[in-house]
C-alpha cells in the first residue's frame, strides 16, 4: 500500500505540475495576445516579401481612416471628413525632411492628372513638436516657415499645420514621409512610409479611386 | 503484495505515465508559444540615431576655458545634418548646456560635414555627420564636482525617411580644479 501511495503522490505531484505549467503557458497567451493589440496600432516597416525592400505595414488598412480637423495655412478649420466621396492621399511630410521634397512635384503632378476623377491630396505639416500649444509667436513662425516652403515648391494642394498632434491617432508616424491612400467611402486602402517612386504612389492612388 | 494492490499500482502507473505525457506535450506547446514565429527583422528606424560615447568625466581647470573634446556615432546607414546644413529648412546639429548648471559653454566647434547627395535627388548636395564625429567644446567650470546635463539636439534621416528632429542628453562629470 505504501507504493501505491507514493505512486499516487507522484501522479498528483506531477498533475500539480502539469497544472502549473498550463497555467503558465495561458498567462503567458494572456501577455502576447495584450502585446500584439498594443502594437497592431502602430504601424511598421518589414522586408517586402517579394523581397523588393522594405513594406510598411499600417493597422489601418481596410478600416475607416481616423477623422481629423487641422488648420490651413490660412487659418481655417479642414476636416477629413469633409472630403467624403473623394478618394484622399493623406501625406504626412515636413520641411526638413529630403526625401518629402522629392516627391512633392509628383504628389503636385499625381494631383493635377487625377483631381478630375475627385482625387485630392492633404499635405499635413509634422512641424511644431517642439512647440507647445499656447505658443503662439512660436507658431506663427513656423507657420510662415512652411508657407515659404509650400510657396517656393508650388505646392497647389491644400496643405494643413499641426500634424504631429495626429501621430497617435495615425500609427506613430515615426518617419517622413508617411501617407495613407483614402477611397471615397473613408477607408484606408494603402499606405507608405518613406520615399517610393512615383508610380507606387501612382498605383494607391489608383486604387483609392476604384474602390 | 495482492492482486488488487498490484491492479491499482498498474493503474496509478499508466496514469503517472499518461500525466507525464500529457505534461511533456504542455511544455512544448507551451514553448512554441515562446519562440517567435515571426522571424522577420524589424528595420524600422528607431529615434536613436545618435549615441554619446565619452568621455564621461573631465578635470578642467577652475574658472578657465577648457577644451574637452565630445564624441559622438551616428548608426549605420542615417546621417545627421551637419552644424551648417545645405538648406535653410534643415535642422542643425547643436550641442547646449542648460543654464542652472554652474556650468557653461563658452564655445563650440562643428566639424565640417561630409557631401552626400540622395540616390532619388542626385543634384542636392547635403552637409551631414556619418558615423563617429567630434564637437571641440570649451567650458567654464566653477571649482568642485558637477554633473552636467548636455544636450545635444540632431535631425536624422536615412536615404529614402526621416526621423523627426530629437534631443538627447549628453552626461559628463566635471571636476573643475
Amino acid at each position: 500500500m505504501n507504493r501505491n501511495k507514493l505512486v499516487l503522490s507522484v501522479v498528483l505531484v506531477i498533475l500539480a505540475i502539469f497544472g502549473w505549467a498550463g497555467w503558465a503557458n495561458w498567462q503567458y497567451r494572456q501577455q502576447a495576445a495584450e502585446k500584439r493589440l498594443a502594437s497592431v496600432a502602430k504601424g511598421e516597416l518589414v522586408p517586402d516579401p517579394s523581397g523588393d525592400g522594405l513594406k510598411y505595414l499600417s493597422p489601418f488598412i481596410g478600416k475607416p481612416a481616423p477623422d481629423f480637423s487641422l488648420q490651413n495655412l490660412q487659418g481655417q478649420k479642414v476636416s477629413l471628413d469633409s472630403y467624403k466621396g473623394k478618394a484622399v492621399l493623406v501625406n504626412f511630410w515636413a520641411t526638413w525632411c529630403g526625401p518629402c521634397k522629392v516627391e512633392t512635384p509628383w504628389l503636385i503632378e499625381l494631383r493635377n492628372k487625377y483631381a478630375p476623377q475627385g482625387f485630392e491630396v492633404l499635405g499635413i505639416s509634422t512641424e511644431g513638436d517642439d512647440l507647445k500649444p499656447d505658443d503662439k509667436a512660436g507658431w506663427v513662425k513656423q507657420k510662415a516657415a512652411i508657407a515659404k516652403f509650400v510657396n517656393e515648391e508650388h505646392m497647389s494642394y491644400p496643405v494643413l499645420v499641426n500634424g504631429d498632434s495626429l501621430s497617435q491617432e495615425y500609427g506613430g508616424l515615426d518617419a517622413m514621409p508617411t501617407s495613407f491612400f483614402i477611397d471615397r467611402k473613408g477607408t484606408v486602402v494603402a499606405a507608405q512610409m518613406g520615399l517610393t517612386s512615383e508610380s507606387d504612389i501612382e498605383a494607391n492612388i489608383k486604387k483609392a479611386l476604384s474602390d | 503484495m495482492d492482486i488488487e494492490g498490484l491492479g491499482l499500482m498498474m493503474r496509478s502507473t499508466k496514469l503517472a505515465g499518461l500525466a507525464l505525457l500529457a505534461l511533456g506535450a504542455g511544455i512544448l506547446a507551451g514553448h512554441a508559444q515562446l519562440i517567435p514565429t515571426n522571424g522577420q527583422n524589424r528595420p524600422t528606424p528607431k529615434n536613436d540615431a545618435v549615441q554619446y560615447l565619452f568621455p564621461e568625466q573631465v578635470t578642467v581647470g577652475a574658472g578657465k576655458a577648457s577644451p574637452v573634446s565630445l564624441h559622438f556615432r551616428v548608426v549605420s546607414g542615417m546621417h545627421i545634418n551637419s552644424h551648417t546644413p545645405s538648406d535653410e529648412y534643415l535642422i542643425p546639429t547643436v550641442f547646449t548646456i542648460p543654464d542652472g548648471e554652474g556650468v557653461k559653454l563658452a564655445a563650440a566647434n562643428y566639424p565640417n560635414g561630409g557631401n552626400i547627395t540622395l540616390s532619388a535627388d542626385p543634384k542636392t548636395k547635403l552637409s551631414v555627420y556619418t558615423g563617429e564625429f567630434i564637437i571641440q567644446a570649451k567650458i567654464l567650470s566653477p571649482a568642485g564636482n558637477h554633473l552636467v546635463q548636455g544636450k545635444l539636439r540632431y535631425q536624422a534621416c536615412n536615404d529614402s525617411q526621416c526621423l523627426p528632429p530629437k534631443t538627447i542628453t549628453v552626461p559628463i562629470d566635471v571636476i573643475g580644479k
